[in-house]
């Protein structure tokens, strides 16, 4: 199984629009998720970052879906809700982005298990940094037991959370050629 | 028809526009980074601006988040029969207990108001509470804290203290009209003036961002064992005094470190304590005791 990605078109203004306006409504359908109460097993309150998964995806296959600023301000509005230090997942994720754009080529039309793998690095990477940030803003070190546990729960709900994602990403390809 | 313009005005714009696409990551980068220093430095009211985005988020989460947990709360109920066996016979056993306990504090409790009504004491009034539902805890891995969909119109103030049924689980750190934020006892920033149930010895609970807590500021050779019970000491007037948090279960050179007593994890509904009471004021009248005249012979 491999990905191939949607290259740039030239569309009307207004599908072009309605279709970031559709990416947002996914993204923030993702941050929702993210803050949900799940208490399944005894994870407690780490659960993945469904977020980083959805950068990451577009970064690869449709970088023009998600554009710096869009992950700028849902990084943000994440931080605003979670009470941590502001802005600390905004700076991940367009980390994240910008580290995968320049990845691109190589993760383009790869095996499925490779990109998985990109996956899993990108989340150890970005709970390191995380887990850098936080520890230089509280000023001692905090936990890293918890980042291990969230970036290697990412890793392993990425082909759950690809899955639909891929679905939006054919229904936006589709929706281009009936326009 | 085909607009023709000049070679080197699409070099300019091509460039420009590259330059801008390159340029707009590592902007906002920056502008992150200023960000999150200003919010340490406290520059600008960043509880304000979140207490704002919470109260609107809230009624939707809070719709949003209700099958979520009935959805894990089902889950949690599904068990083999084997562990429910062996759950019941735990629970018979801590039944048989609980009935000891309860005839002592029966026993007790009649004792401690005959005591209390010999030396005219006023005691702590009732607590008021406002029971609610865990509408979410985004904080994740490295803050720990949960939204309630209760604010300022049902009373809840900064500083309440938070409890699930079977002791303190954090305090209210922000209050909106609709919403609130409470910071749990695990939380890296959290700190609770407490004192040893049986031997009075006060102490700071320390968050450290894991399930245990610890005990700090602790006076020297404070002899400490395990299974001892922590409470609210009530110091400093945030908190009222003598609510259970948890119990210790490791005290050695490392440290003393408390297993607090609710499943912080999994807690799906909480009470708000929000009785507006001066905790350390405390009447009473002195009135002489008869005095026993000797009887004469």
């Amino acid at each position: 199984m491999t990905f191939k990605a949607d290259e740039g078109w030239e569309e009307p203004i207004l599908s072009m629009l309605g279709r970031w306006a559709l990416t947002l409504a996914v993204i923030f359908a993702l941050l929702l998720l993210s803050t949900f109460p799940f208490k399944f097993a005894d994870f407690g309150t780490i659960r993945p970052s469904f977020m980083l998964i959805a950068v990451y995806y577009w970064a690869i296959m449709r970088p023009q879906t998600l554009s710096p600023a869009a992950t700028f301000i849902v990084g943000l509005a994440f931080d605003l809700m979670t009470g941590g230090p502001l802005a600390l997942n905004a700076l991940t994720l367009l980390i994240v982005q910008w580290v995968t754009q320049r990845q691109r080529k190589f993760l383009l039309g790869q095996p499925f298990l490779v990109m998985w793998m990109g996956l899993a690095l990108v989340a150890a990477g970005a709970a390191a940094l995380q887990w850098a940030l936080v520890s230089l803003f509280n000023l001692q070190p905090v936990s890293i037991r918890d980042c291990i546990m969230s970036a290697l729960m990412t890793a392993a709900v990425f082909p759950l959370v690809v899955m639909p994602l891929s679905a939006f990403n054919k229904m936006l390809a589709d929706g281009r050629s009936s326009l | 028809m085909v607009s023709r313009r000049p070679a080197h005005s699409i070099l300019q714009s091509i460039s420009l526009r590259s330059l801008t696409v390159r340029a707009t990551p590592a902007v906002l980068i920056l502008l992150c980074l200023t960000l999150m220093a200003a919010h340490r430095l406290d520059l600008f009211p960043v509880e304000r601006v979140r207490i704002a985005m919470t109260d609107t988020m809230a009624p939707l989460m809070s719709a949003i988040s209700e099958p979520f947990v009935t959805m894990s709360e089902s889950f949690d109920g599904v068990k083999t029969l084997r562990a429910l066996k062996a759950e019941n016979i735990r629970l018979k056993a801590e039944n048989e207990r609980l009935l000891q306990w309860y005839e002592s504090a029966l026993k007790y409790q009649a004792e401690n108001k005959s005591l209390k009504d010999l030396l005219n004491v006023k005691t702590d009034p009732a607590l008021a509470f406002v029971t609610t539902r865990v509408v979410s805890d985004p904080g994740g891995a490295f803050v720990k804290s949960v939204l309630l969909p209760v604010g300022l119109q049902d009373r809840i103030a900064k500083g309440n203290a938070v409890m699930s049924g079977r002791g303190l689980i954090g305090r209210i750190t922000e209050a909106g009209q609709r919403s609130s934020r409470v910071l749990l006892v695990t939380d890296l920033n959290s700190r609770i003036p407490v004192v040893v149930q049986n031997t009075r010895t006060k102490a700071i609970l320390a968050g450290k961002n894991t399930d245990l807590l610890k005990l700090e500021r602790l006076p020297i050779d404070s002899g400490l064992s395990v299974g001892q019970r922590i409470v609210t000491s009530g110091d400093g007037g945030q908190l009222p005094p003598d609510i259970p948090i948890g119990t210790i279960v490791e005290a050695g050179p490392d440290g003393v470190y408390v297993q607090p007593l609710a499943d912080i994890g999994k807690v799906s509904h909480v009470q708000v304590i929000n009785a507006d009471v001066d905790q350390g004021l405390m009447t009473g009248e002195i009135t002489p005791l008869p005095v026993k005249r000797p009887k004469n012979h």
